[in-house]
């Protein structure tokens, strides 16, 4: 514990415990529980009362105020149940009365607190961190507060509902710590509480299965799924015998509202023992379910039984046909004949627009997880993947007059939320070796989106994806290529040139994509060359929209990699020259940084970009000065793999200098401060951002390291300019401090610092600045929100003070 | 009876974010998505586990709405879409979706600079996000799905800050987001149609106070520049780049060619040309003195107002900076206000709230002494002012509202425990609706009664004038009978006969008998007479008629008398009715049994 927090904190509890003062707001409270809980874990937690009266004094005045504030109070609750998490603590606090007073609300001086919801909040979080030793465990039982507990498991509030699971889930489990429930429960006394207080809540937890109220069994479902993945065996047996009979008769209800809250019961009872034990009926529960009357409820069922891990082969079987039906029906594939009830069942949800569209959904994204996970054995994934096809174009209203159905499903037609689905799952399919011969299919029917002209903009990026995905599978041959030749990449042109600006912005991404998973292909390189896909992407840079013009440089630059560069200088240097023109002259920081990052990736390849050689100066001054922080950063991620490539220190290097010879490192390190790398650097150090001023400081470090080992003290012969530069004022007074030696850590204002020489040897410079003290400082303190204990304690001894509250405004 | 119900998983009871789920006909709807500033852990964002375990967010939304740009409105938005995962629709107004990636990227910067941040969006995924978006016009009611729609309204508050109605078949709910009723310099005053909605959820930031004119906060404002600048000191103030910092260049601007000043004032750099950009593109979205004036002279060029560059903060003499971000926690303002702070000549005005830990929250509590990094202590001198821009509605504003929406029931967000529980009192007093303020997590269900609407027949509606009585009027309901006849989901009120045709079945008559046995020692005929007389008696404004074939009619109730073989003074009375007179046909046979009074 910090020395400077300890002594705050009498003030604080003092300021906490008057009602009359101004309250900090609920953030500090919250924070400061968090510097507690921390402090609790710690070895000094065990005495932090004896230590620090003040915080009893605190939580004593608590029980006695008349005016105490709700969130105060809620706080206290909270408070007191961290600190008896230890239990000597717990002790003191016992023996003061405390535990009664906060833990048993009818001991309250105002009953109606409990009627607020952070109140109720606080009396759980505080029992649920009281409950970590066997007294905590035996005063939870004796003064029977499960009762309470159980109360609020139907809180109207979802926070505390959920909170109440939690914490019957910490107890159950915590009586389970060491013995087994029987062996407990014949020990002693006080195991003979904690058995009949387990008791109580299995028993309270059938009950509100087998309620009347749907609200009670849902929350009853839910602290089922929460005690269930929590609890050990063979507590875990005991509850499902409790259960298991009111579980039955909700399975069989059919209630599509209980579907998903039992599937979770089921799914965590599924991934235990409890599986495999007949007489737990686990599975049987699940068929019940799966075949229930609710087409939903079977494929949500279907679903979850398809997660499990090891499930039985005739289960999994049929989930299977359940979850593929809504997609086979709707699509007139057939895998094997279904009763005609089933079909019927099926036929009657899906005609109808309200219940069709979430049960495709729910089938379709159940699809694309299962045929992930692993190779269906028995389902061909063909049928599957021209069954999704189908769909899809049905959605287009494109269906085949084979397809008998496919007027009755009218209103899938331009329906966005099935199209995404459907070309999710046709995008996963692609990595199905099985799907080799159906490319030509899939690509068809992706082709036909890009063509409709209404396509949702959405749909179009799931489009792309999709094609993305297929094309990274398929074997390269003439039809291919013809097909991108003529057909998509006219439909690309066209769609550059879309009024929305979301479809222009895929379409650019999506050919950065396909060129960079496609660039070693000369025969793409090709078509994008031949089809004037270049010049489009030049157009695209004038694009109204920044998200767009960023795309573009990023397509560009992508696209000019796959060139022959040798051949195409003059293509270079237009690039060069738009994009530096985007530099100077772009309003918007996407593009700016776009090109930044595009100019980095060159000097990252292993081409030959003379046209950017020829301008890193420009660039390098630009990035510089470049109002956004992120262009700055990115200036310095090129400065980074200039200084590599100059220096022999990296892949990306174009000189190669033995370490003996001196006169070439010289030569490059001229070069560099010509390109006014130097300069750059410096400047950025001193910036206001922190992640730019970090990256700087990072290179210099790097720069110093290397010209330490290369060169001996002053021996470098390299000067730099520093007069009239914008950062000479930041760099003298940093220089001044440092050479007052720390003095003072005060910093005052109107101090005077004398001059620098205008010029500078590099190799002093950098050890002037004492770049790892600015590294460590910009280190130490780094959150926008200040949130070091002692400054939260400070902020609640100021709020105090004030006479009245600032306004509570929005941001 | 079918509910609505309203969830807070922020705003409720609270300033701190905003997201509110709502279930009305079925449908779930996200309305804002906004993130916590005061922390910088999980606890920022929403926990959107509580909408669904499953993690598949959009197979339970049907939409998203966010009101506004502000971050504690749609902070969180790329969080839920790209992270947690959301492909549905999201829906905002033009300007919202142009200037909430601008602000999403502000905060994204602030972010990644602390260390070892990685759970947080990144620049791809607010692009990302900002394709799910689908623009609103104002007034333009835009069709969610077939059953779903959405409408929205001018609120004033920041550029583009929209109230939106919500649309399930007769239930709706009104969602204000922020809103000022009050026009500012560069804003109108938020407006909406008489909608009555079941539920109207309001922002209550400023649910009791009665804020004092606008007009005297601008005079302080200025007074304290003025006084600075005269005194040769520097004016600090920092703002979030888009919002109140355009009000307080108007409001600078025009009091320097007023008193025609010459101390520098400067804005952020790129910060003033994309505000001006965006304000020029959405005129219409700015009130009406500025869309007229706008055709002379845009009020947002300004003369008097230039970039700033950071190597002016060290030019001697006064001048004015605004500089971001608002609440003085990194970048440039908090670098000026680290060159100014050590000289009383100086002032930082602080136009809006700054969250906990924050520097501006600092000194807002007045800190005099301020630990930077690497302990170096930072001595505050410089005066600290706050000053509240922010354009919430007030009190009266709220009430306001509630008089044009008319709503059923109220339901107050963002806002204060304690206040809004004074201003719930005061509007069911007021208007005698209900008024929830349920705290996050606190599910609110308001029943409604949907009104299901019937198609009547022509010739129905005929009969009905033909009957006479008052013309159809919306405002007068009155009971109208027919068959109701729902087929292929359409409802049809008919007549009963046009029914029967429609439907191709023929009338059957149901009839009801009862056989009453009475002592009366008179002949059939007699007694037949008396109980014709007894039943004119009783039965007064009924048609009751003694028809020539020996049988009594009492509307279209038949009654015969016959003799009993064996008794002959013991009468058997026959009753026959139709199912329309069962009521009467009951209370005959009852009346009956009693017995003829012996007068007749």
């Amino acid at each position: 514990m910090e020395s400077d927090c300890l002594s705050l904190l009498p003030s604080v509890c003092k300021v906490l415990a008057n009602p009359k003062l101004l309250l900090p707001d609920d953030t500090s409270l919250e924070k400061l529980l968090d510097w507690f809980r921390e402090s609790m874990s710690q070895s000094y937690g065990k005495h932090i009362i004896p230590h620090q009266p003040s915080l009893l004094q605190f939580l004593l005045s608590v029980t006695t105020s008349q005016e105490m504030d709700p969130t105060v109070f809620s706080f206290a609750l909270k408070l007191t149940g961290l600190l008896a998490s230890k239990e000597d603590s717990f002790n003191l606090l016992e023996e003061k009365g405390m535990l009664q007073y906060m833990f048993e609300p009818d001991n309250w001086h105002k009953l109606d607190l409990w009627k607020n919801a952070s109140v109720r909040c606080g009396w759980l979080q505080g029992l649920w961190n009281m409950l970590q030793h066997q007294q905590a465990m035996d005063f939870f039982c004796k003064r029977d507060l499960v009762k309470l507990v159980l109360y609020l498991q139907n809180d109207k509030s979802l926070f505390i509902a959920s909170l109440t699971n939690q914490v019957l889930a910490h107890f159950l489990n915590s009586t389970m710590l060491s013995n087994d429930f029987e062996s407990v429960a014949q020990n002693s006394p006080a195991s003979t509480d904690w058995a009949s207080v387990t008791t109580k809540v299995m028993i309270h937890m059938a009950k509100s299965l087998a309620s009347e109220e749907q609200a009670v069994v849902l929350s009853g479902l839910r602290q089922l799924a929460v005690v269930l993945t929590q609890c050990r065996e063979p507590l875990k047996e005991m509850l499902w015998t409790h259960v298991l009979e009111p579980l039955e008769l909700l399975a069989n209800l059919h209630d599509g509202s209980l579907t998903q809250h039992i599937m979770a019961v089921l799914q965590v009872s599924a991934r235990s023992p409890l599986f495999i034990k007949p007489e737990c009926r686990v599975e049987a529960l699940m068929e019940a379910m799966l075949c229930s009357r609710n087409a939903n409820t079977s494929v949500q069922c279907a679903a979850l039984i398809l997660q499990l891990e090891n499930c039985p082969e005739t289960l999994e079987r049929k989930a299977t046909n359940v979850l593929l039906h809504p997609l086979l029906f709707v699509t007139s594939c057939s895998l094997q004949p279904h009763g005609p009830d089933y079909d019927s069942l099926f036929e009657e949800q899906l005609t109808q627009r309200i219940s069709c569209v979430p049960l495709i959904t729910q089938s379709l994204s159940s699809i694309a997880d299962l045929v992930c996970k692993s190779p269906l054995d028995d389902i061909p994934v063909r049928l599957i993947t021209l069954s999704v096809i189908s769909l899809l174009r049905i959605c287009l209203g494109h269906h085949s007059t084979t397809l008998q159905k496919a007027g009755t499903y009218s209103h899938l037609i331009g329906c966005c939320k099935v199209q995404r689905c459907s070309l999710d799952v046709l995008g996963s399919l692609a990595a199905c070796k099985e799907n080799a011969d159906t490319v030509h299919e899939a690509l068809a029917v992706l082709l036909l989106y890009l063509q409709c002209p209404d396509v949702h903009a959405t749909v179009l990026k799931k489009t792309h994806q999709a094609i993305l995905k297929w094309f990274s599978i398929c074997s390269p041959s003439t039809d291919l290529w013809k097909t991108v030749h003529h057909d998509l990449f006219p439909l690309l042109k066209k769609h550059v040139c879309d009024g929305r600006w979301e479809v222009r912005d895929s379409t650019l991404e999506f050919i950065m994509q396909l060129t960079a998973t496609l660039k070693g292909n000369s025969k793409y390189v090709e078509a994008l060359h031949d089809c004037g896909m270049v010049s489009v992407l030049f157009t695209s840079l004038s694009d109204v929209e920044g998200y767009v013009r960023a795309s573009a440089v990023a397509a560009l630059g992508e696209t000019l990699t796959t060139t022959d560069l040798q051949l195409s200088t003059s293509l270079q240097e237009e690039a060069v020259k738009h994009l530096l023109t985007i530099l100077t002259e772009d309003t918007d920081s996407f593009p700016r940084r776009a090109v930044m990052k595009v100019f980095t990736s060159w000097l990252k390849s292993t081409l030959v970009f003379t046209a950017l050689d020829h301008t890193l100066s420009s660039v390098l001054s630009l990035g510089s000065s470049d109002f956004d922080w992120e262009v700055k950063v990115h200036t310095l991620e090129l400065a980074d793999v200039l200084m590599d490539s100059l220096l022999n220190c990296c892949p990306y290097s174009i000189h190669t200098f033995q370490s003996s010879d001196r006169t070439g490192i010289k030569q490059a390190l001229n070069e560099l401060m010509v390109l006014g790398l130097f300069d750059l650097l410096l400047k950025c150090l001193f910036e206001c951002d922190r992640p730019v001023s970090e990256k700087a400081c990072a290179l210099l470090l790097k720069l110093q390291t290397f010209m330490r080992e290369t060169f001996s003290a002053g021996h470098s012969d390299l000067t730099l300019e520093i007069s009239g530069c914008s950062w000479s004022e930041e760099m003298l007074q940093r220089c001044y401090k440092k050479q007052q030696g720390n003095e003072s850590n005060c910093m005052k204002n109107g101090d005077q610092v004398p001059d620098l020489p205008k010029k500078v040897g590099l190799f002093e410079l950098l050890e002037l600045l004492d770049l790892e003290d600015m590294q460590y400082i910009s280190s130490l303190s780094s959150d926008h929100v200040i949130n070091s204990p002692q400054s939260i304690m400070e902020d609640i001894l100021f709020a105090a003070q004030q006479s009245e509250e600032n306004v509570v405004d929005c941001y | 009876m079918p509910d609505i119900k309203v969830t807070p998983l922020g705003a409720g009871q609270d300033v701190g974010r905003s997201c509110i789920l709502v279930s009305v006909g079925g449908k779930n709807i996200m309305l804002d998505c906004g993130m916590h500033m005061g922390y910088n852990d999980d606890r920022r964002f929403p926990d959107f586990s509580y909408i669904t375990q499953n993690g598949r967010l959009t197979d339970f939304l049907d939409c998203v709405i966010i009101s506004h740009f502000h971050l504690d409105h749609c902070g969180a938005l790329p969080y839920m879409s790209e992270m947690v995962g959301y492909d549905g629709p999201i829906y905002m107004t033009h300007p919202t979706k142009a200037i909430c990636p601008i602000l999403l990227e502000d905060f994204r910067k602030i972010t990644v600079d602390k260390k070892g941040e990685t759970n947080f969006f990144t620049s791809q995924m607010i692009k990302d996000c900002m394709k799910k978006v689908v623009p609103l016009n104002l007034h333009q009611t835009v069709q969610v799905d077939d059953e779903l729609e959405i409408k929205a309204y001018y609120a004033g508050h920041v550029l583009g800050a929209a109230m939106v109605l919500i649309k399930v078949g007769s239930e709706s709910v009104v969602y204000t987001g922020d809103y000022n009723m009050t026009p500012d310099r560069h804003l109108g005053a938020a407006w909406i149609d008489k909608c009555r909605p079941d539920i109207l959820i309001s922002e209550s930031t400023y649910a009791t106070t009665i804020r004092d004119s606008k007009r005297c906060r601008e005079r302080d404002f200025l007074k304290k520049v003025h006084e600075t600048i005269e005194r040769g000191g520097k004016v600090l103030i920092p703002v979030f780049a888009l919002g109140r910092a355009q009000e307080l260049c108007i409001l600078l601007e025009t009091f320097w060619e007023r008193m025609n000043l010459k101390a520098p004032i400067y804005f952020s750099t790129g910060l003033t040309e994309k505000a001006n950009h965006y304000y020029k593109l959405f005129i219409t979205w700015t009130n009406q003195k500025i869309r007229k004036t706008f055709v002379q002279r845009n009020m947002f060029e300004f003369k008097h107002i230039k970039a700033f560059d950071r190597s002016y903060a060290d030019n001697p003499g006064p001048m004015v900076v605004f500089a971001t971000p608002g609440m003085l926690h990194a970048g440039q303002s908090l670098q000026i206000f680290k060159k100014w702070a050590g000289n009383e000549k100086n002032m930082v005005i602080m136009p809006g709230y700054c969250v906990q830990g924050t520097v501006g929250h600092k000194i807002l509590n007045g800190q005099k002494k301020l630990e930077m990094e690497g302990r170096a202590t930072l001595e505050v001198k410089l005066q600290v002012e706050y000053m509240s821009f922010s354009a919430h509605a007030d009190a009266k504003g709220i009430m306001q509202l509630i008089r044009m929406a008319e709503p059923r029931n109220m339901l107050l967000v963002h806002g204060e425990a304690k206040k809004m529980e004074f201003l719930k009192d005061k509007i069911e007093q007021e208007f005698s609706i209900s008024c929830y303020m349920p705290a996050n997590g606190e599910t609110t269900t308001v029943t409604t009664n949907p009104s299901v609407p019937v198609d009547i027949s022509l010739n129905l509606l005929k009969r009905e004038m033909a009957l006479g009585g008052p013309l159809p009027d919306p405002k007068k309901p009155r009971t109208m009978h027919g068959t109701l006849i729902m087929k292929d989901s359409s409802l049809r009120l008919v007549s009963p006969e046009q029914a029967l045709k429609e439907l191709g079945l023929s009338e059957h008559q149901l009839r009801f008998t009862c056989r009453v046995h009475l002592q009366d020692p008179h002949s059939d005929s007699d007694t037949l007479s008396r109980i014709y007389s007894h039943l004119k008696s009783v039965l007064k404004g009924y048609a009751v008629q003694h028809l020539p074939d020996g049988t009594v009619m009492v509307e279209s109730i038949v009654l015969k008398v016959s003799s009993s073989g064996e008794d002959p003074n013991l009468k058997v009375i026959l009753l026959s009715w139709s199912y329309q007179d069962e009521e009467l046909g009951s209370f005959l046979s009852s009346l009956l049994k009693k017995g003829l009074p012996s007068g007749l």
